[in-house]
């Protein structure tokens, strides 16, 4: 996954440390052991998150605190006061979260209600609002009694414990298959060894043990890719096939995932009858996880007209007429009224976009009044950074994760342009990004964040990657903006009349300015993303409407006095630093992006790493359990003898014929001399030389490299004579 | 006990070593004209001799324990002695006493009959334990005290005493620590039917003993000791002595003492030497370690004995 290693492991290590590494082969050091992944595999997805909206060294903090008072309470109290205070720690961290939700969200009894339901129907947990008190005050609870339980020696209880804290974030799809498995399997060795411990656990049993967790994770990966199953081994390869830009951004989902190459979709998806041309929005996201988007909070019905904007808007009024199957909502911003005959199954997202309560059929048709903010580049240019408290803490948020140099470019470009408000910020960044990138659809989708691989490792994006991009730049310095979905003006059909088709959808950047509100900015270069779009028209189709597109890329009549457009050439000091240090980054990354030569496979992540570590375990304890290692490694014990000095070599010799001998008749026993073994068996002269040659060197010290030499060549004769080629 | 030189294994060996092996094997035949049967015992008691140790054996009376004493003590050439040991005995019975010379007007030194080469103590366990200590002093010094005056051993020195098994209640038991200066402790028991019938063929007429001559030189006996105590004990053997020892330590209230480990490798040369070998080999200290250990060890409980716990040792220590 995207975070940086190392960082969310201490959950695992504290049984590790300070003791011996044999103990950690005992049960009940593998007990323990299982125990820190299963507590890993239902943290980590917290930790992600948590890193996703800010710092996570709070939250690793309080893991660790429990850890540690559950360990100094496992000395000292019975079971039956401990678990209570974990389920006090729970129900007192549940409480404390509900406690801090807004007041308008709290009074909701029902949506409350109805948001748990969904939770547990797959409703991430990314989407909480305050997630990251939800996490502060939900992981002690079960840690401590995982935690505690583990010491105490009562594994069922962690396995439950833990089963059920992780249960919880499979069921709201946080928690990918490999953590899942690997908390399955952390599970499955809690109790086993457990149980291992407690009843005496022989080496054959906790091998056995490793071989049925190895056998765990090989079948259930098999699953998934033997014919007739789905997808890839593992789960995170992902589905390489091509999207359409309009597949992954146009859709009542919660969420956008960033991918690769895309295609578009000429079929037309409604026509819009509107006094003005304007893009169509779908919603909007304002929580970036690195690689890819996640709106907060959850819908609310439609209860009459909506707030306008701050500033100073004027209303404009659309017709959408569906044409084909549509499960979005298609307005201008800001939507304050909807139809009639829509109003009852309309939901107003908690960013202000419409959603359907069901898609829209072809020939349905909606009417919305739109209260579209209106603001001259002057008014923004005065609009200054007073944010309101909650705007500029939800949508200034970015994964802590997030490398630093997004935010050093942003400052170059500010200074560069010499942006000295946050309107020439926006811009100056808006056109960095169409000046320095070009427009592709057929991009590899970047590792790591989306925004630092388009910034810095890609040189062609499309839409998503412009947007995302810029919303993180605009973040790093604290202006407010999110991540915007919808469709572009399209073709213009007729007076007020506008066609739009699959291919229009789009991806744009909305800044939040105080008593104006939400405007939009474009970074994707129009001209290329129209004749890509054109292309797939075809030309019968009048291309020249949509050519000169009256829209500006951004909301306000675009006036941009030439100090913003043209950020470069006014500012001579800034701007050569600038350009090298793009040129030598830019140098930098192709060479490493060009000059590979076998493609070489990416390492494996953690969560791989490890299952492939219990794979390994299991095969390894499987194969001692079977012998296998014992006999490979006696077979070419017994044929390859290397010479290390006179005496050594006697002696080795003597126990390859001792070991060839004992599978032949018997062992020599354990008080039994070698005298009286050789008069026992069946020994032929090579034996007998063998055994009188090291007698010698053994018992009298009599041992010269001519003695040795005679010793291993009849030995060798013996191994000979006495096994077959595998034997 | 098997002769550990049944294998078709080959002798080297250098002339000291064969001519100690020859001695043995010489006197042994001598014995074998008195004594039917009984090879393995002779072999023992020659064993110790070789090794400068001393040996007690223990039967019921009338199995042949003093005759075989004596028989050995008739094959050297040395000086022998035979001390009967009764409740009444006094240590200066043993030692010798200063007797006070009229003539010189000084005190002149009587030896006891401690003072020869073979000394046969017979029924050790009759006298008080007082007397039983001046024999003991002996046997471990190679000296003996009388009124502050230190008197040498002669040299070769050996004890072979005897203790009955029945009439416990009128004997004084050896404590352990005395027990430990034997090197080792036989058991004789009775002959086969066949070898008692050769028996009373030879006590008719002139008993054998009266005939029997002596077959080697206090010479030839102090020589052969010397080439035994030179006998190769490579590692591996000292280890395998060590572990068994361990094991007595480990299974019994009291084990063998590095005394006892001591002992044991001495005997172990001897019997090399007896094979003619100027090197021990497991089958050596095998061949001596059942007649060595078991009188060292106490066990706490009555089921499981010495002679038990030695038989397990020597079937689980492992031979390397």
């Amino acid at each position: 996954m995207s975070t940086d290693a190392g960082t969310a492991a201490p959950e695992a290590t504290p049984n590790t440390t300070g003791r011996p590494w044999s103990a950690v082969f005992e049960p009940r050091g593998l007990a323990l052991l299982s125990t820190g992944l299963l507590l890993f595999s239902f943290t980590f997805p917290l930790y992600e998150i948590i890193d996703v909206v800010g710092d996570p060294g709070t939250f690793l903090l309080v893991v660790a605190v429990t850890l540690a008072v559950a360990t100094g309470l496992s000395r000292v109290v019975g079971a039956w006061t401990a678990l209570p205070v974990g389920l006090a720690l729970l129900l007192l961290g549940l409480w404390t979260y509900a406690s801090a939700l807004p007041a308008d969200v709290f009074a909701q009894q029902d949506r409350i209600f109805g948001d748990v339901l969904s939770l547990f129907m797959g409703l991430s947990v990314l989407r909480l609002q305050m997630i990251e008190l939800f996490a502060l005050a939900y992981t002690p609870g079960p840690v401590f009694l995982a935690w505690y339980l583990a010491l105490r020696r009562r594994y069922v209880g962690t396995a439950l414990v833990g089963g059920a804290a992780l249960t919880f974030f499979v069921l709201t799809g946080d928690v990918g298959t490999l953590v899942a498995l690997l908390g399955a399997l952390g599970a499955v060795g809690t109790v086993g060894f457990g149980r291992l411990e407690r009843f005496g656990g022989a080496d054959r049993a906790v091998e056995t043990m490793a071989v049925v967790l190895a056998v765990i994770v090989v079948v259930t990966m098999l699953v998934s890719v033997v014919p007739g199953g789905t997808g890839t081994p593992f789960g995170l390869f992902g589905d390489g096939g091509t999207e359409t830009i309009e597949g992954s951004l146009i859709s009542s989902d919660e969420r956008v995932a960033i991918q690769g190459s895309i295609s578009l979709s000429s079929e037309v998806r409604f026509t819009v009858e509107s006094s003005r041309e304007t893009y169509w929005r779908t919603g909007a996201y304002d929580r970036y996880t690195g690689d890819g988007w996640v709106r907060t909070g959850s819908a609310l019905g439609y209860r009459g007209e909506m707030a306008s904007p701050p500033g100073e808007a004027r209303i404009v009024e659309q017709t959408v007429t569906v044409e084909s199957e549509l499960d979005a909502m298609p307005a201008a911003w800001k939507p304050v009224r909807v139809g009639e005959g829509v109003a009852d199954s309309t939901s107003v997202t908690s960013l202000g976009g419409l959603q359907p309560a069901q898609p829209f059929s072809p020939g349905d048709s909606y009417t919305v009044s739109s209260s579209q903010p209106v603001a001259s580049p002057s008014r923004l240019q005065r609009a200054g950074n007073d944010y309101p408290r909650q705007i500029e803490s939800r949508y200034t948020n970015l994964p802590s994760s997030t490398p630093d140099r997004v935010a050093t470019r942003a400052r170059q470009i500010q200074d560069g342009a010499n942006a000295e408000t946050v309107y020439e910020t926006a811009r100056a960044v808006e056109s960095y990004l169409e000046r320095e990138k070009e427009y592709s659809l057929d991009v590899e989708r970047p590792e790591g964040d989306i925004a630092d691989g388009f910034l810095f490792e890609m040189d062609r994006g499309y839409c998503t990657y412009y947007a995302t991009t810029m919303v993180t730049m605009l973040r790093t310095q604290n202006i407010p903006a999110r991540f915007v979905v919808g469709y572009t003006s399209g073709e213009r059909v007729g007076d007020d009349e506008y066609r739009v088709r699959g291919l229009d959808s789009h991806a744009w950047v909305e800044v939040y300015f105080p008593s104006v509100g939400w405007v939009r900015f474009d970074p994707t270069p129009a001209g290329p993303r129209q004749d890509a779009e054109r292309e797939r028209v075809g030309g019968d189709e009048n291309g020249g409407n949509v050519n000169d597109d009256p829209e500006p890329t951004t909301e306000p009549p675009s006036t941009p006095s030439p100090a913003t457009n043209e950020p470069t050439a006014n500012t001579p000091d800034s701007t050569p630093e600038t350009v090298q240090t793009l040129g030598e980054e830019d140098a930098v990354r192709t060479t490493r992006d060009d000059g590979g030569g076998l493609p070489l496979p990416d390492p494996p992540s953690r969560e791989e790493a490890a299952l492939i570590l219990v794979v390994v375990g299991g095969v390894v304890a499987g194969a001692r359990r079977l012998g296998l290692t014992e006999r490979v490694y006696r077979v070419i014990w017994v044929r390859w003898q290397p010479r290390d000095g006179p005496a050594a070599d006697v002696q080795r010799a003597f126990e390859r014929v001792e070991y060839v001998l004992a599978r032949e008749e018997r062992p020599r026993r354990d008080g039994e001399t070698p005298r009286e073994y050789l008069a026992a068996v069946d020994a032929d002269e090579s034996v007998e030389q063998v055994y009188r040659l090291h007698e010698r060197a053994r018992y009298a010290g009599d041992v010269t490299v001519s003695v040795a030499d005679d010793t291993v060549a009849a030995a060798n004769e013996v191994v000979r004579e006495r096994t077959g080629p595998f034997g | 006990m098997t002769d550990a030189d049944t294998s078709t294994i080959e002798q080297e060996s250098d002339d000291a070593v064969e001519a100690a092996g020859a001695l043995a094997r010489r006197v042994a035949e001598n014995v074998g004209e008195v004594i039917v049967g009984h090879q393995a015992e002779i072999e023992h008691i020659l064993t110790a001799v070789l090794g400068r140790g001393h040996v007690l054996l223990e039967d019921v009376p009338g199995v042949g324990k003093t005759m075989l004493a004596r028989s050995i003590a008739a094959s050297f050439d040395g000086s022998f002695n035979r001390v009967q040991f009764t409740p009444d005995l006094l240590p200066s019975d043993i030692t010798g006493v200063n007797v006070y010379n009229q003539k010189t007007s000084e005190f002149d030194f009587r030896p006891g009959p401690v003072f020869a080469n073979v000394v046969l103590g017979d029924e050790i366990n009759r006298a008080p334990p007082k007397t039983q200590s001046a024999l003991l002093e002996a046997m471990e010094e190679q000296q003996v005290t009388v009124d502050g005056d230190t008197y040498e051993m002669p040299d070769p020195f050996t004890v072979i005493a005897t203790q009955n098994t029945v009439e416990r209640d009128r004997t004084y038991e050896l404590p352990m620590a005395e027990l430990d200066r034997f090197m080792k402790k036989l058991h004789l028991g009775y002959p086969d039917s066949g070898d008692e019938a050769e028996l009373l063929g030879r006590v008719v007429g002139n008993h054998p003993i009266e005939q029997l001559s002596p077959v080697a030189t206090l010479e030839d006996l102090r020589a052969a000791r010397t080439a035994v105590g030179e006998i190769t004990v490579e590692e591996p053997i000292r280890a395998y002595v060590t572990r068994l020892s361990e094991y007595t330590r480990e299974q019994a209230q009291l084990g063998v003492s590095p005394r006892g480990s001591i002992a044991l490798l001495r005997a172990a040369q001897a019997r090399a030497a007896l094979a003619g070998r100027d090197y021990v080999v497991p089958d050596d200290v095998q061949a001596e370690v059942s007649a060595i250990m078991p009188h060292r060890i106490r066990t706490t409980t009555a089921d499981r004995t010495g002679e038990e716990i030695v038989t397990e040792a020597r079937r689980t220590v492992t031979v390397e």
